[in-house]
């Protein structure tokens, strides 16, 4: 990959590249590897885009695919959250960060389904109904009822917490 | 207030390091292994593959009755393959601790030498194919009756053989044995030449960025 591919074309999404990646992760080296891969697959994959859809909207997507299939593979290896959460890591690093609303807001995106994590993370990002269900795959007419539910949800574990 | 989800989010990604993006220096490294993986799982799965064909050709050169030719023809492709896989190994040795560059340009190495080598051996394997196919079909059962024919005019015949077509074989396999290792090359290219492009194309790239 070069430079200029990685500045031109990924460098100005990298914020919800690192977003989505830090909902699927836990500790800062896995984030490091996941955003890594995706970074990588972009790359590697960049001739299938098509321009069908937006690039951004393919950057998601891809982002997403990748960090759901680390996932399972880290499942299939039989690494589990506990395990990797016993690696006695400082909070700050372990989150990668310093504002605590936030912080708290992570654990609790961390505790949706995998699939939530990523509606959640596009409608944060202001993403529209339409390009939510683009991105995720589903029908668009669910999309709405689906985030409502998910925000009771955090809600709900933020409470928790916050309590 | 209580802050909404929104909010939060908002408010704490406006704070610069939430989003400092981790140093991505080692896609090369990936790119590289992601490569040569590629190519020894080609690797591997064309010694099984040499080990199956030649398996199934002697198991049917039993049923036709040429067991001497599909033992000769197993024999050679078992030793292809052992060499396949001596070389994989020395492909698996290649320090993978080196910077992508070197790396890359060590399996290159690797590839040239490799195809040299098996050039050399390809020099007495492609011949002993092809005679080893040869008279294995001309004495098996499913080509009595063209023997049959053939032996109708003597002339044309020689230690059971028929001249002119044991001349054309012979000649191919000389043919085959002085331009093995460009035989070798274009098959090495119809196999593996995805893989080889997209080396030259990274090593390119990476030389070009070095420059």
């Amino acid at each position: 990959m070069s430079n200029d591919f990685y500045t031109s074309s990924i460098l100005p999404h990298a914020g919800i590249i690192i977003k989505i990646c830090r909902a699927y992760t836990d500790n800062q080296e896995d984030f490091e590897d996941y955003y890594q891969e995706v970074c990588f697959q972009i790359w590697r994959s960049r001739d299938n885009f098509n321009n069908q859809s937006k690039w951004s909207t393919w950057i998601y997507r891809l982002s997403v695919n990748v960090c759901l299939t680390l996932l399972k593979t880290k499942k299939k290896k039989g690494i589990t959250l506990s395990e990797s959460q016993a690696v006695d890591i400082p909070e700050e690093a372990h989150t990668g960060f310093s504002d605590e609303l936030l912080k708290q807001l992570y654990e609790a995106i961390r505790q949706l389904s995998e699939i939530d994590r990523a509606v959640i993370l596009l409608y944060l990002e202001e993403k529209s109904y339409q390009e939510i269900s683009e991105i995720i795959g589903t029908n668009a007419n669910n999309i709405g009822v689906r985030i409502k539910r998910i925000k009771e949800r955090l809600k709900k574990l933020l409470d928790g917490k916050v309590n | 207030m209580e802050k909404s989800i929104e909010n939060i989010w908002k408010d704490g990604f406006l704070k610069g390091e939430a989003l400092v993006a981790p140093k991505v220096n080692d896609l090369y490294n990936r790119k590289s292994l992601h490569i040569i993986d590629k190519f020894m799982k080609l690797f591997k799965i064309n010694i099984w593959a040499i080990i199956g064909f030649s398996t199934a050709l002697f198991i049917w050169a039993y049923f036709i009755n040429a067991l001497l030719a599909g033992s000769i023809i197993l024999v050679m492709m078992l030793y292809v393959s052992f060499t396949a896989y001596r070389e994989m190994k020395a492909l698996g040795n290649i320090d993978k601790g080196q910077n992508s560059l070197s790396y890359l340009s060590s399996f290159k190495t690797w590839i040239e030498s490799s195809i040299e080598r098996y050039g050399r051996m390809y020099r007495i394997v492609y011949p002993g194919l092809i005679l080893c196919f040869y008279f294995g079909l001309w004495f098996s059962d499913i080509f009595i009756e063209i023997r049959e024919i053939v032996a109708k005019n003597p002339s044309e015949m020689l230690w059971g053989v028929h001249i002119y077509s044991t001349i054309v074989i012979l000649i191919s396999a000389i043919i085959m044995s002085v331009f093995s290792k460009a035989i070798h090359r274009q098959d090495v290219q119809s196999v593996y030449g995805g893989i080889l492009g997209k080396l030259n194309e990274a090593l390119a790239e990476m030389k070009e960025l070095q420059e």
